[in-house]
């Protein structure tokens, strides 16, 4: 086994508010990738997760504070400065595949010539080479090279998803950030784009995808991370934690259960504000087997943060 | 309950995006409409929201002919119907807070000495907190903003309840609660359902029968599964 | 694959919070400053324009011929101009006249113009297009040309120069007011609205008219800059403000003699007193369009 491509150990995030106030977004999350893994990291929308993507890719606003280490390429992506991070990180490290591709390509230029702006400030590919470039570059998001003359308005969802795949992988980034990449899409699209995220995790890329869609990280990842109230709460391997014998925290399992094709029942109340975490287990005012020992924050151990984890013959 | 009958719709008429499609929600009865994104089932919903004109086909709603959409429908015809749409964050006013924006449809109708009950009553009803209520939209997440959506489209107590991919934004836990807010109103109230949505699971498991729209902008018309 | 026990990488933590590195925190240092200076300013201009005339009475008459285009001293420290008046009192007069202006005439012009695009926005249709193509017209003529045809038709004087500008500039407010409603309309919230029973009246007073005021007042804040600015060009010409009376286009233009003179500072000290004011409101008015920018606001969203 190599040594992960990504490292993250005991990263907090916190953002100062106005009137004193601090929201802990994340807090002492821990974990690694490997080369060709897939790690998917599941939750509800606001326990965090896209703020440690940014955290990841150094595009955190100016009133958050960080603490920890995040070790990607040999540095220290946290105390990396701006130009470190922009010449050799974004893009070159780790390439971002975005929530919203429709957004994130510019309207008013061609996929050619985005494609053509990215290949020649990431590899300085020159005039006579760049054409090549872009094709070689197109192909391998699947991205048909007779399409690359067209505006992203003239692309379906399922191209405009394959433009910015390709736009990711220009710099041939060894790591992938996918940040909600479902989001919106239907189901026949998503099972689309995540079996072509898969793909390039087999060619040997990590990939890290964000996404509260259960079934899409079911389809594409190797190892799934949950996280509640900006803690990772369980890290598990994907076939165990969907299949048997299934989560071992009461809130995976209860987070699992509420799918439709399960029980279909929600989890009772709502997640805890991030600016007032209670001192214990976050999860305790929500958790059907909660005690007095929930009052202190159980550690990550074994893959679970719970005193009163699920035994693995529960389920 | 809802009979739309030969709607051809869209925003340019030379390329309508529905074109004579037909769909029947019985009283009482829960429909799913399922299609791939970009079918045009949106749009259906805006018609049978009665907030889009369609530029053929026949309306009716509870048996009487619509003749109107938007604020050419009588107001009673309109708030007959609640809706929820897709993104929450659009589908609030940024300005009100939570508790304004369940009490508005109240407010609008007249029935301001209700909104004190009613509004607590359903904050209750879909979970929200008095803290919550308080805030405005930017300052709550995705899941707590619809939740607040859906307690405004029951606020009036409406007969047919539109869902147009309300849950497509939201994770597994809020989707099976808000499913169960609007089924145990409609075991109340007895009111009929039209979900739209992409995803199969969750309306085969929510809905009575799921109707089938054929892929593409062009449905000649909607097949019941 | 084992991942928990994952190998001994160079992974120290560090204990204490940092500031993770990027541009961003200087960016934001950056435009507190030019807030705060913006905002002294404006404040310091507001005073002196307000507090002076009451503890300095200008005789607008005055002539001392004996003292004429001193340079800058202790005495005059902007100097006196080609009938010995000095510059510095006469620039605070100058800007007195040229602020109520600004602000006058962009009321005048905000509410008009906010007026007419609600009404072509809520009603609508032919209206609509044709009340939009009436604004597209007056657009094009210059609008000094305009202005200066508007003054003509009165005897010089402050009220006159305001009903120019006033009448020349709603047509931007107008477009803004009404391309935001048009925008607003289309927005699912509106639905809802529509949905709950709200009349086309409560939908416009509770819901559009509050979505379009910030645009609206935004556009007003920078049109005051534009009202001194077309003020200074009336006068300069001769057209605004009597010759006599201090304004800061009457004082450019009279000093333009003695600027070929060699004598700078009658020009520069009233210029100066134009471009000082409108780059503090803009400032001012930049800060808050970015404040007033949704996407800024989300940047903390979770």
């Amino acid at each position: 086994m190599s040594s992960p491509l990504l490292a993250v150990a005991g990263l907090s995030v916190r953002f100062r508010m106005s009137g004193g106030r601090t929201v802990a977004a994340v807090s002492d999350v821990s974990f690694d990738l490997a080369a060709g893994e897939c790690l998917a990291l599941v939750g509800e929308s606001g326990c965090g997760k896209s703020v440690l993507a940014s955290a990841l890719l150094g595009l955190l606003p100016g009133n958050a504070e960080v603490r920890g280490a995040v070790h990607a390429g040999g540095r220290d992506l946290l105390t990396a400065d701006e130009r470190t991070l922009a010449r050799r990180v974004r893009g070159r490290l780790i390439g971002l595949v975005p929530q919203s591709p429709a957004a994130h390509l510019t309207p008013v230029r061609t996929v050619r010539a985005q494609l053509a702006e990215t290949v020649r400030e990431l590899t300085g590919a020159g005039a006579a080479a760049l054409p090549d470039a872009v094709l070689a570059a197109a192909d391998r998001a699947a991205f048909p090279a007779d399409h690359l003359d067209r505006y992203p308005h003239q692309l379906s969802g399922g191209l405009a998803q394959r433009a910015a795949t390709a736009l990711a992988l220009v710099g041939d980034a060894p790591l992938l950030v996918a940040d909600e990449p479902t989001t919106g899409l239907d189901r026949a699209l998503v099972d689309r784009t995540v079996d072509e995220l898969r793909r390039h995790v087999d060619d040997g890329r990590g990939l890290l995808v964000i996404t509260h869609d259960l079934a899409a990280a079911e389809r594409v990842a190797d190892r799934v991370a949950v996280m509640y109230a900006g803690r990772i709460v369980e890290l598990a391997d994907a076939g165990t934690f969907f299949g048997k014998p299934g989560p071992r925290h009461p809130y995976a399992a209860g987070l699992l259960a509420a799918l439709p094709e399960r029980d279909f029942t929600p989890i009772p109340g709502m997640p805890p504000e991030l600016h007032a975490l209670p001192p214990g287990c976050a999860f305790a005012p929500r958790c059907p087997r909660a005690t007095d020992a929930c009052a202190q924050r159980p550690a990550l151990t074994e893959g679970t943060a719970c005193h009163h984890a699920l035994d693995s013959a529960h389920a | 309950m809802l009979e739309l009958r030969a709607i051809t719709a869209g925003y340019d008429r030379r390329a309508p995006v529905l074109r004579e499609v037909d769909l029947t929600v019985a009283d009482g009865e829960s429909v799913g409409l399922l299609g791939p994104s970009g079918c045009g089932k949106s749009t259906l919903a805006r018609v049978a929201a009665l907030l889009h004109r369609p530029d053929a086909g026949q309306v009716r709603l509870a048996g009487e002919p619509v003749t109107g959409f938007r604020h050419r429908a009588p107001r009673a015809q309109r708030t007959a119907v609640g809706v929820v749409f897709q993104q929450p964050r659009l589908s609030a006013d940024p300005r009100l807070t939570l508790r304004d924006l369940v009490a508005e449809p109240l407010r609008a109708t007249g029935r301001a000495a209700h909104v004190p009950e009613r509004t607590a009553d359903l904050a209750r009803t879909v979970g929200l907190g008095d803290d919550l209520l308080t805030r405005r939209p930017h300052e709550v997440s995705d899941g707590q903003l619809q939740r607040a959506c859906l307690a405004r489209a029951l606020v009036l107590r409406p007969r047919l309840l539109i869902c147009d991919e309300m849950t497509a934004m939201l994770d597994a836990s809020t989707t099976a609660a808000l499913v169960g807010v609007v089924e145990a109103y409609r075991a109340d109230s007895g009111a009929a359902l039209l979900a739209v949505g992409h995803d199969r699971v969750l309306l085969e498991r929510w809905c009575d029968r799921v109707t089938e729209f054929a892929a593409s902008g062009t449905a000649s018309e909607a097949a019941v599964a | 694959m084992t991942h928990t026990t994952a190998p001994p990488a160079p992974r120290v933590p560090r204990e204490g919070w940092t500031v993770p590195a990027g541009a961003r925190r200087r960016r934001r240092d950056y435009r507190a400053l030019r807030v705060r200076t913006a905002a002294a300013l404006v404040v310091a201009l507001a005073l002196a324009v307000l507090a002076v005339p009451l503890l300095f009475p200008l005789d607008q008459q005055a002539v001392d011929l004996a003292n004429k285009l001193q340079p800058p001293s202790a005495a005059h420290p902007f100097g006196t101009d080609d009938v010995g008046r000095d510059v510095l009192l006469r620039c605070v007069y100058g800007l007195r006249v040229s602020l109520l202006v600004g602000l006058v005439a962009a009321l005048v012009a905000s509410v008009l113009g906010v007026c007419v695009g609600a009404l072509a926005a809520a009603v609508g249709g032919t209206t609509d297009r044709l009340v939009m193509r009436v604004v597209d017209a007056i657009s094009s003529v210059p609008h000094l040309l305009l202005g200066v045809f508007i003054v003509a038709m009165f005897r010089p004087g402050v009220w006159p120069v305001i009903v120019s500008v006033g009448l020349t500039h709603w047509v931007s407010t107008a477009r803004i007011v009404r391309a935001e409603i048009h925008s607003l309309r289309s927005r699912p919230f509106i639905d809802a609205a529509v949905s709950g029973g709200a009349s086309r009246w409560r939908v416009a007073v509770r819901h559009l008219v509050p979505g379009v005021w910030p645009q609206a007042a935004l556009a007003a804040v920078l049109m005051v800059p534009h009202a001194i600015w077309h003020e200074s060009a009336l006068s300069f010409l001769g057209l605004g403000i009597p010759p006599h009376q201090a304004s800061l286009g009457t004082m450019t233009e009279a000093a333009r003699g003695s600027l070929l003179a060699g004598d700078w500072w009658p020009t520069l000290f009233p210029g100066l007193f134009i471009v000082i004011p409108t780059l503090a409101i803009a400032g001012l008015a930049g800060a808050w369009r970015e404040r007033i920018n949704p996407r800024r606001r989300s940047e903390l969203m979770l």
